[in-house]
């Protein structure tokens, strides 16, 4: 586990020297040392206690309780029952294809407060309100967003009168299975962009002004000054940016889904989440919802791990 | 190496162990039995509301009468989590000690915590109904409070403009369809609120309109868990429900249209004719009268769509409390029970919440022509479709359901898929 490396090793070794010596003297100079030799593991102790008891037991026990069955098998374990029934699952299968359909989102995601911010950096018309307003709707909390999308994106809500009144068809936001995933997302990121955009903002405050100024005085245009000077000078918070919106994207859509779709129309807005949440709150099943912790856990470990090799490669670049 | 081969020992140890424990505790919980109980906790999601103040006050005054000296706490937990909290607590084996149910897949999904009640309620049995949907395998766990079923309340007014005769509603589907294409044309009003936007749209079709379709031995049959869903009655519930919503029976949006919330109000500005209601909690008549004056709410039975049907009213126990396993004086737990389903209590929340209550002593002809309608049929009536299903089936169907509404799927598909999901509960 955690511990300086080769320490053990070393401890053992001298241990095993020292052991006969000491039982006929125990000097005060080798009771000195033993402290110091085991001074790392009591101080390392808390920390590596509190991993163990709060976070790792807990997932062992998730893990073990994955392999044992609901109501009246409760207890008794079943194999990889539960897993071949989430493999079996079509709901599943829908939380698990809107995972990496939220992926694919992500370049979007990451471009528009991107695209915000680089106007506001230079200075657009009216960029001091736009600064504000964006960061606006971060400060919502889910539900409430949630809430008032829901009265916005209504069948006979307001953006529908207003598609109505230019002569377009009403668009059932919500309610069509092929639509709504879409919306929730569009909405999510309404509700977060604003973070990401104080993000670039801070990462423009250290950009070289005389680059941008060189590039000018070379009749650069604006597209161009994007492409070959701002966004290869930000290279490493674009890389954070979609590292922290990729989390978001993946742990903090519960609150919208349960508001506005209920994993709904036809299940086709369920996330691994609330999948779990469903099974374990609604259905009383929270062994099988174990099972989907685990998946969802390798897949957050797989996802994580990726993303440490990325921000690792961009540290080395510089 | 040493230290190596502990690691390897304790992570073996640690694989051997998996698929050990269980995910629901099942040990019993340790304490002090012999130890004198002096607080009885319970748990629901009504105490909190005003309309159940008196009927709270009510049933604890009974309580306190035949137990002085034992304090009772209601914790009134949000609905919304309900069942995960109560999940949660069952797991753990602590909690209340006297629990608040729906009847009907939330109950029996959760019956290895409960105690059945059997030896306690006995006197209770002839003087309330609804204990159907609180029984599992011939025993009960729950004392019904209220009685929830799916009463098809129609708007009088709409019916009068368009010229129809309120006092006597469609006894058949044609008539009905033919009704609804009148009021459609005289007041744009649509013939169904329908909500289904969390699936349950199709709940209350099924049971508000099945007894319009079934035979009264399919139905039985259907209550009694022989469920044929190969039946062409049985699928002519899907296919109506498909249909009415392709010849544009339904408002506009069901999907996303959400039941406990938007639905109500549709029917409640008279914007759609008619609409499965419920007979307790929320959605009922009582609901309505906050906009529609109670003698412009009418019931109606269930109009008939098929041969040999013949409507009744679809209804069940809506809401009952249990006693948790685990208690330590099941007795005392079971008294407080009796208590929250007196007379007095439920004569209380009857008059104050406007809930259908499960006690059949209650007088309630002061009510209007709604309650009269519901009370009248209560003996005729037979418990609902849909509470017979499991949760899991209920959560396919609502699924289904969308799918048929927009398309993606037939009905015999969504059947079929039912049909494997009834078969492995």
């Amino acid at each position: 586990m955690v511990r300086p490396a080769g320490s053990g090793r070393a401890g053992g070794a001298t241990t095993k020297q020292r052991g006969p010596r000491e039982g006929a003297a125990v000097r005060p100079a080798s009771r000195g040392a033993r402290a110091e030799r085991l001074a790392p593991y009591v101080l390392v102790a808390p920390a590596v206690l509190i991993i163990v008891v709060l976070r790792l037991w807990p997932l062992v026990l998730g893990v073990n309780f994955s392999f044992t069955g609901d109501g009246e098998l409760n207890g008794t374990p079943v194999g990889l029952s539960n897993y071949l029934e989430l493999a079996g699952d079509p709901l599943f299968h829908t939380s698990l294809r809107n995972v990496g359909l939220l992926v694919l989102l992500l370049p979007v995601a990451v471009a528009i407060p991107g695209l915000l911010a680089t106007f506001i950096y230079l200075r657009v018309p009216g960029h001091r309100v736009y600064r504000s307003v964006y960061f606006f709707p971060a400060v919502l909390s889910p539900v409430i967003v949630g809430a008032i999308f829901n009265l916005m994106l209504g069948f006979d809500g307001p953006l529908n009168a207003a598609l109505g009144a230019i002569g377009l068809g009403p668009v059932d936001w919500l309610g069509d299975p092929g639509i709504s995933m879409f919306t929730v997302v569009g909405v999510h990121v309404w509700a977060t962009f604003g973070m990401a955009l104080v993000v670039f903002l801070a990462g423009f405050s250290t950009l070289d002004a005389s680059l941008l100024d060189a590039a000018r005085v070379d009749g650069a245009s604006l597209r161009q000054v994007i492409w070959h000077v701002i966004i290869p000078s930000l290279t490493r918070t674009i890389q954070f940016v979609f590292v922290t919106t990729m989390i978001g994207m993946l742990t903090s859509m519960f609150g919208l889904l349960f508001v506005m779709t209920s994993g709904g129309p036809e299940g086709s807005t369920y996330l691994p989440e609330y999948y779990i949440w469903h099974q374990q709150g609604q259905m009383n099943r929270p062994a099988l919802a174990s099972a989907a912790s685990t998946v969802l856990f390798v897949v957050m470990l797989v996802v994580g791990l990726l993303q440490i090799t990325l921000l690792r490669r961009a540290g080395r670049q510089d | 190496m040493k230290q190596r081969a502990l690691w390897s020992a304790v992570m073996v140890a640690g694989l051997a162990v998996a698929g050990c424990g269980s995910a629901a505790r099942t040990e019993s919980p340790s304490g002090d039995s012999q130890q004198k109980q002096q607080k009885l906790v319970v748990w629901d999601w009504k105490s909190s509301e005003p309309t159940a103040a008196a009927y709270i006050e009510k049933a604890k005054a009974d309580f306190a009468k035949r137990h002085p000296g034992v304090t009772v706490e209601f914790v009134a937990q949000p609905f919304d989590q309900y069942y995960t909290l109560l999940g949660t607590a069952i797991q753990s084996n602590k909690g209340p000690d006297v629990m608040l149910f729906n009847g009907g897949g939330q109950i029996r999904d959760r019956v290895d915590a409960l105690l059945p009640l059997d030896q306690y309620v006995a006197g209770d049995k002839s003087r309330l109904a609804g204990w159907d949907a609180f029984s599992k395998d011939g025993k009960i766990y729950a004392a019904p409070v209220t009685l929830q079923g799916h009463p098809i309340y129609y708007n009088k007014a709409l019916y009068e403009k368009a010229g129809l005769d309120p006092a006597n509603p469609p006894k058949t589907w044609d008539e009905f369809a033919g009704d609804c294409a009148a009021i459609k044309k005289a007041t744009g009003a649509s013939c169904f609120a329908l909500g289904n936007k969390e699936g349950f749209g199709i709940q209350f079709f099924m049971s508000g309109l099945g007894s319009g379709i079934l035979t009264p031995e399919e139905y039985d049959d259907w209550i009694g868990g022989k469920r044929d869903w190969t039946s062409p009655n049985v699928k002519r519930i899907f296919e109506l429900w498909k249909d009415a919503n392709d010849k544009g029976l339904n408002n506009k949006g069901a999907n996303s249209t959400a039941m406990f919330t938007d639905i109500f109000r549709v029917f409640e500005t008279g914007k759609a004719a008619h609409i499965i209601g419920l007979m307790s909690d929320i959605g009922h008549w009582k609901d309505f009268g906050e906009f529609l004056p109670p003698d412009k709410i009418g019931v109606m039975q269930a109009p008939v769509v098929a041969d040999g049907a013949t409507p009744s009213l679809p209804y069940d126990g809506g809401i009952g409390y249990a006693v948790a396993k685990w208690t330590k004086d099941p007795g005392l737990a079971a008294d407080l029970v009796r208590s929250l389903t007196s007379t007095d209590a439920l004569t209380a929340f009857y008059s104050k919440a406007g809930a259908i209550a499960s006690d059949t002593t209650i007088d309630v002809s002061q009510a209007g022509p709604a309650v009269a309608a519901i009370v009248s049929e209560i003996k005729t009536g037979k418990p609902a479709l849909h509470v017979a299903l499991s949760s899991k089936t209920l959560d396919l169907m609502g699924r289904l359901s969308q799918q048929l509404l927009s398309g993606s799927t037939t009905v015999d598909k969504a059947v079929e898929q039912l049909a494997a999901s009834d078969r492995t509960g």
